[in-house]
């Protein structure tokens, strides 16, 4: 059977000091005026700025060696960070997916020049990249990608088109999962391969989607007869699929599916406490009880990941649970407080549950549908 | 971990699964005592793990003793394995020899006996409700007052009353009720908020873990079962409704362990309320959830007496509602962040102000 006893984390002393410097290198800059807090920053929250002063800090890639920029330190303390950046609402979206998988993916599959040459700027938080996966007619379905790339002499051609590419119109670079030969009808998984494209290059184009708020953090991006040279092959020609799911373990492992909406339930709670609202207050404790549990396990998959296990299933299993919860938040907020949800409201309950509710529908699409992940673990367990 | 989990564990595991069938269960339900099982588990010294050698115990520590309760869970046994092994803890914290007949305990805020010294001994009287095991155990440990004092004191359960009540899993939930009884009795004056708190926080921990082992034997039987039964002429874990239950059931299960996991070396190192309260809350609710999930992917066969499902999924209908519900968890939770330093619910998420050993400690 499939084993479900995650690792037991225990921080350190000094781990809980190094959350200390990050928590009070936050509250610094939110009290100069970097940013506001906001629910789903990691998605909506572009800050070149505070992007570069978290670089400095040595935060962004800081599990990557040393001579690729990187800070050395463990899994956990790259858990620490991130969780500390999601509960403050800062603006991390211009890095976060650099940080997150691109990097690791390089420093996986990638070349020797391809990781000198990205992995230091991505550290330094001036490098972002977007993800290059859902297509307008692979969706869940993503071993049907049609972008394909042609051999040509000294790279690839690559015609097609990418959509939901959360933050384009900011990044730099996009790793493109492509054809690189025909489909296979007996091997839908085969044939595929990642590329790096500039996205400065002659022949992408950008156009915005407005999400339903009306804001355009999403985009559709174009490829026509985009020039790809070779050392921008990520990995094996054809090996696509598999790097592809080795980067959206790291996609779906992190705190981000579970942190979206902390902001509005902190500011639920410090209501409570405030009234000193017993009742309530127990009624939102439930919500800490599965916070608390849903962290042990996210925290578990860092020390996994420190180990160099293989989190696949266990990171699809947690994004389910933690997305529903990010959801949760706000229903329970909204019966417990009786506010009207308002993007433009002073009061903070009022703001963070617009923010919440409007940015839901997203939480247990992005990153792979609730229903594909769960195919993902049950199908994970039948094998066993 | 302490060196001999891992083979305590196995012993256990070895043991329960060879012996604590599930004609043994039905047994036990129809209310046979299980010597056999009793004696093997004596034997294997699981009623004195996490009290030291040089005590008369087996040695290791709480956490492990804890790690054993989940199995106890995990194959439904049906003794007071649990309550031995608290009462247990709780007579060496006070200094008292360890017992290996079965054993129980009530330990409340409401229900105290009364104890009057006279010439030939003590005489005690009272009632005590929802004893789990007790027409079983041979002893009680409980509060009792003498005067103005609370003592701690295990009682010999000798010509006392009982009447007869269940849990849904049949397991026993007595009302013993004790009239003039006279004993010769070793009494300890305790501190009777402490020592309630300790005891509904061990007894709170067991709850969850045994949840939590149930929930791990549900969940590989269920995907067992997806396996094995045919529906439209294919194993039905290929539908993909079933597979969402599966994934239901797997995230239910993993985040329960992993929290009674988390709460288990917590509550070894500094007896924190706050990861056990999160795992009684999460455990409880999980609970619910799990049973109906694995019920509805069963189908018919899981709901008849034959099946095995139900031997498990009575002991989460029932254990979700013993030492205290979610709504009780989580006031505790509540209680104890507005009393905490913490100026935020994420100062007291991430333990940063929490200090070593804040737990409640049984004085000498």
């Amino acid at each position: 059977m499939y084993n479900f006893d995650l690792p037991v984390v225990e921080f350190t002393e000094e781990q809980n000091n190094f959350r200390q410097e990050v928590r009070a290198f936050l509250q610094k800059e939110k009290d100069k005026g970097t940013y506001e807090t906001r629910c789903d920053s990691w998605l909506n929250g572009f800050n070149p700025e505070f992007s570069r002063k978290l670089g400095e800090k040595g935060w962004i890639g800081i599990t990557w060696p040393k001579k690729y920029g990187g800070a050395e330190r463990s899994a956990i303390d790259r858990y620490i960070v991130i969780e500390e950046l999601l509960a403050a609402g800062a603006p991390v979206a211009g890095h976060w997916i650099a940080d997150r998988q691109s990097g690791p993916l390089l420093l996986r599959f990638g070349t020797e020049e391809q990781k000198n040459f990205y992995l230091p700027k991505i550290a330094k938080g001036e490098c972002y990249f977007a993800i290059g996966m859902s297509e307008p007619n692979s969706g869940s379905d993503l071993a049907s990608v049609s972008t394909r790339a042609e051999k040509t002499d000294g790279g690839w051609i690559l015609n097609g088109s990418k959509t939901w590419t959360s933050g384009a119109h900011h990044a730099h670079y996009m790793i493109v999962l492509c054809r690189t030969r025909p489909k296979d009808p007996n091997n839908r998984h085969a044939g595929l391969s990642q590329l790096i494209v500039d996205l400065s290059a002659p022949g992408v184009s950008i156009r915005p989607i407005k999400y339903l708020t009306g804001a355009a953090h999403f985009n559709e991006v174009f490829f026509e007869n985009v020039f790809v040279p070779d050392e921008n092959l990520v990995g094996q020609e054809g090996n696509g699929w598999k790097q592809n799911m080795a980067e959206l373990a790291y996609e779906r492992s992190g705190p981000e599916r579970i942190l979206s909406t902390f902001p509005l339930l902190e500011e639920l709670i410090q209501e409570l406490k405030k009234e000193k609202d017993l009742p309530r207050l127990t009624e939102s404790m439930k919500l800490v009880a599965e916070l608390n549990s849903l962290r042990q396990m996210s925290v578990g998959v860092a020390q996994y990941l420190e180990e160099g296990k293989d989190v696949a299933i266990t990171a699809a299993l947690i994004k389910d649970m933690g997305t529903k919860f990010e959801k949760y938040v706000a229903e329970l907020t909204r019966l417990l407080v009786n506010r009207k949800p308002s993007l433009d409201s002073k009061n903070r309950i009022e703001k963070y549950l617009a923010q919440s509710i409007l940015h839901a529908p997203g939480f247990t699409l992005r990153g792979g549908t609730t229903e594909i992940l769960r195919g993902i673990v049950a199908k994970g367990m039948v094998a066993q | 971990m302490s060196d001999m989990r891992d083979l305590m564990v196995e012993l256990a595991e070895k043991i329960l699964k060879e012996n604590c069938t599930k004609e043994l269960i039905d047994q036990a339900e129809d209310g046979t005592w299980q010597q056999k099982l009793w004696d093997l588990l004596e034997e294997a010294g699981i009623f004195t793990i996490g009290i030291p050698e040089e005590n008369g115990g087996t040695g290791g520590d709480y956490a492990d003793g804890f790690h054993i309760l989940r199995l106890i869970g995990k194959y439904a046994v049906p003794l007071p394995v649990s309550e031995t092994l608290i009462v247990n803890w709780l007579l060496h914290d006070s200094g008292f020899q360890t017992e290996t007949v079965p054993t129980t305990l009530s330990i409340k805020n409401d229900e105290h006996i009364h104890i009057y010294e006279k010439e030939n001994g003590f005489h005690v009287s009272g009632t005590l409700t929802d004893v789990p095991w007790g027409r079983y155990a041979k002893k009680l440990l409980t509060l009792a007052k003498i005067g103005n004092e609370t003592h701690l004191v295990l009682l010999p359960l000798e010509n006392v009353q009982i009447e007869k009540m269940n849990n849904l899993a049949g397991e026993p939930m007595d009302t013993i009720k004790i009239d003039q009884l006279v004993a010769q009795l070793q009494l300890k004056v305790v501190d009777e908020a402490a020592l309630i708190e300790r005891a509904q926080q061990i007894l709170a921990l067991s709850k969850a873990v045994m949840i939590s082992g149930a929930m791990e034997i549900i969940l590989d039987m269920t995907v067992q079962y997806t396996r094995e039964r045919e529906q439209f002429g294919r194993p039905i874990h290929r539908q993909q409704a079933v597979q969402q239950y599966l994934a239901i059931l797997a995230g239910e299960t993993a985040a329960s362990l992993t929290i009674t996991n988390k709460a288990i070396e917590t509550f070894q190192q500094n007896n924190d309320v706050y990861e056990l309260a999160s795992a009684k809350v999460k455990t409880n609710e999980a609970a619910g959830k799990v049973a109906e999930l694995a019920h509805q992917v069963h189908g018919a066969i899981g709901v008849t007496h034959e099946h095995r499902l139900h031997q498990l999924t009575r002991r989460l209908w029932s254990w979700r509602e013993e030492v205290g519900n979610e709504n009780d968890w989580a006031e505790k939770l509540a209680i104890k962040f507005l009393n905490s330093e913490d100026a935020t619910l994420w100062e007291f998420l991430t333990r940063t102000n929490s200090k070593k050993s804040s737990g409640v400690k049984v004085k000498d």
